[in-house]
């Protein structure tokens, strides 16, 4: 199945189609009820109506008749104040005796259910004539007579009624219907216009001004997780901004030194002749700072590579105290030189990590404390399991405590805790920018914690053995 | 010894040129591709220098022309972009070794002998002498003037190193990666200390020096002859 990328239906066609569907449903639910119950009314009227007439005719049967033109008169006037009702009465047979208006229902009569008494169940409908009935036959016993009583009333009347009534019914069902989703639409299109109104907001958003917050406090509740998110978001993008900034600013500034240190001394090596020492001396010079240029420029690059996920590191399975020893070895002299010395503390562990990167990170983190401890201290190298998954390689040094509010950005590229210290060819500062990088690209974790001590955590994966 | 460096860089082609020259070998330059393709199918050389960004012809294709024709001269590879891609598709292709510019000369130098090296059979000597110092590798014994010296283990190395490499320029890194098998690029002064410290054993109480600094490029040990 591919995955089709089509653009999710737009809100407001959601909640109108929600609304619509629903209403359409409802209203069709509701009109047919009322149109149920009054045909169901109407039903009710008719057979009372056909059993008082009905009964009303038996009633004018049962007395004495001086003659079947009493009978006659006295059935005329049997039932009254009632319209577009009809009725006759015929012997058994089928004979006419008495009919109320021309129409005679003789035919269908003769084929109709009929039964003692005035029941309902036998109420049927009839065409005749070009027109609907609701009829009632009942069978009636006087005096050794059987008659049949017959009820008519003619629906014409009523089915019209029900025609216009429905037909008025659907007319507001359908008026309701396209006023309640107007409404819907309109209510939704308002709805939305606080996020319109931040979208604005977010719009007019400039790198220059990016200390633009949105007000929680002015929208509507459902918003306020969005307007919050989107505020920790430009938090996070200021800073890293900032940074981004400063970080310009920081290699223009690196780079200006060499680049200056170059250009004078060329400048001034060639306003006279000078003996070959001196242009070797000064060949020499431009060398070693072409070589600090060089340095930071790969160095930068390597960062930037990292950053864009370019490093894939190669992870084996090493031995802390192998790569512990051989660092240390490494440092042996300079630390001597320095009057400091090492303690190593705790436990072989086997970690999981790229050997050059892990050579790399803790060559750096030795080489910075040995920078910042004082002679005759010594630095305590510690490796030691953390839970079932981890291992934490530290590296302590006593010195000069770094003031909380510069450990966050201590692993930025040119950061540096005290901006007064000379750079004495010890790097540009992306040491500790390059441990950090060299750490996430084999999956761990870099802590730094700053009191009477100086102490970096490294946290990496323990591989089960 | 001839050399092909196809380069069309106008300046590092001509320090090339001139570096290597000046090393003793004897060097062809061309400047394109094309001129570059050309020689390399037509002529010996004991190493190729290829630069990878050619105008015309690129560098790959000089080099899987030449694997080809079946001609395994060494080919060392010169390119601007670090990335790794690179790095693996020159050495698929079969070039032998690779240097990301800005290179310092002096690697350019050691590579291009260790890659001369590589083609003939070197026996590796068991004794090493230079002027009056004497290094038994086998007996781990070191004597300058007849007088023993005792050295650790890494500055017996380090010892070794300069001597089986005596005249070459070896720079920090290089000495990091061999004596300490630190192979990455540090900003740290301990090869400076090591070497200071080995000075102190085998050079100061001689009037003659043999561990010399060669600034801005590394340390090479020989003796002394010429004013440098």
């Amino acid at each position: 199945m591919p995955k089709t990328n089509a653009r999710p239906m737009s809100l407001t066609m959601r909640v109108v189609l929600f609304i619509a569907v629903t209403v359409i449903a409802c209203l069709t639910l509701v009109a047919s009820l009322i149109n149920s119950s009054i045909e169901h009314h109407f039903i009710e009227q008719d057979s009372g109506e056909l059993k008082v007439i009905s009964q009303s005719v038996a009633a004018v049967l049962a007395q004495q008749h001086s003659s079947s033109t009493a009978l006659g008169q006295a059935l005329s006037k049997a039932v009254a104040g009632h319209h577009g009702v009809y009725y006759q009465v015929n012997s058994q047979q089928g004979t006419l005796i008495y009919q109320s208006s021309d129409r005679d229902f003789t035919k269908q009569i003769m084929s109709a259910p009929s039964a003692l008494g005035f029941n309902r169940d036998n109420i049927v409908l009839w065409q005749a004539n070009d027109h609907t009935y609701r009829a009632l036959v009942s069978d009636f016993n006087v005096q050794q007579q059987q008659y049949k009583i017959t009820a008519a009333i003619d629906m014409s009347f009523h089915k019209h009624f029900l025609r216009q009534f429905k037909q008025s019914l659907w007319v507001i069902m359908f008026g309701s219907a396209v006023l309640i989703l107007l409404v819907a639409w309109f209510a939704v299109h308002q709805g939305l216009n606080p996020l319109r109104g931040l979208s604005k907001k977010i719009y007019d958003i400039q790198t220059h001004k990016m200390d633009v917050r949105l007000d929680e406090s002015k929208v509507p509740i459902e918003l306020v997780n969005m307007v919050h998110s989107f505020n920790a978001m430009l938090d996070r993008l200021q800073d890293e901004f900032m940074r981004l900034s400063n970080f310009s600013t920081d290699i223009a500034h690196e780079l200006r030194t060499p680049l200056t240190n170059i250009i004078t001394q060329t400048q001034v090596g060639l306003t006279k002749k000078r003996d070959l020492v001196q242009y070797q001396e000064l060949l020499f010079s431009n060398l070693e700072e072409l070589e600090r240029l060089t340095k930071m420029v790969s160095d930068m690059l390597w960062l930037a590579k990292t950053q864009n996920g370019l490093i894939k590191a190669q992870q084996q399975v090493l031995q802390s105290d192998e790569e512990i020893d051989a660092l240390l070895e490494y440092f042996d002299a300079v630390a001597e030189d320095a009057n400091i010395t090492f303690i190593k503390q705790g436990s072989n562990v086997e970690f999981y990590c790229e050997q050059l990167h892990f050579r790399q990170l803790l060559s750096n983190l030795l080489s910075n404390a040995i920078r910042y401890t004082p002679a005759g201290e010594s630095i305590t190298i510690k490796s030691e399991r953390i839970g079932s998954d981890q291992v934490c390689i530290s590296v302590i040094n006593p010195g000069e405590k770094i003031a909380a509010e510069h450990l966050p950005y201590l692993f930025d590229r040119f950061y540096r805790a005290d901006k007064s210290r000379q750079r004495q060819g010890n790097g540009a500062g992306l040491g500790l920018a390059i441990v950090k990088a060299l750490v996430t690209a084999n999956g761990g974790e870099i802590v730094v914690t700053s009191n009477e001590n100086t102490r970096f955590n490294v946290f990496f994966k323990h591989i089960k053995s | 010894m001839r050399l092909l460096i196809v380069e069309d860089e106008i300046k590092t082609g001509d320090y090339l040129k001139q570096g290597l020259t000046e090393a003793g070998f004897q060097v062809c330059l061309a400047r394109n591709g094309l001129d570059g393709h050309h020689l390399a199918m037509t002529e010996l050389f004991d190493v190729i220098i290829l630069d990878i960004m050619l105008p015309d012809v690129s560098g790959w294709r000089i080099l899987e022309s030449v694997r080809e024709a079946k001609n395994d001269t060494p080919v060392l590879f010169l390119s601007a972009r670090d990335s790794v891609d690179d790095r693996v598709k020159g050495l698929e292709l079969g070039a032998d070794d690779y240097l990301i510019k800005p290179f310092a000369f002096s690697e350019v130098l050691a590579r291009v002998r260790t890659l001369i090296r590589r083609g003939g059979v070197q026996k590796v000597a068991d004794i090493l002498t230079i002027a009056d110092l004497e290094m038994d590798i086998p007996k781990r014994k070191i004597q300058r003037a007849g007088k023993r010296i005792l050295l650790s283990n890494k500055e017996f190395s380090l010892l070794e190193l300069l001597l089986r490499r005596e005249g070459e320029v070896l720079s920090r890194s290089l000495i990091a990666s061999q004596v300490w098998d630190m192979n990455f690029e540090s900003d740290t002064n301990v090869i400076d200390v090591a070497i200071r410290r080995l000075r102190g054993k085998v050079d100061d109480d001689y009037s003659i020096k043999l561990i010399h600094t060669v600034r801005g490029m590394g340390y090479k040990l020989e003796v002394e002859n010429a004013q440098n």
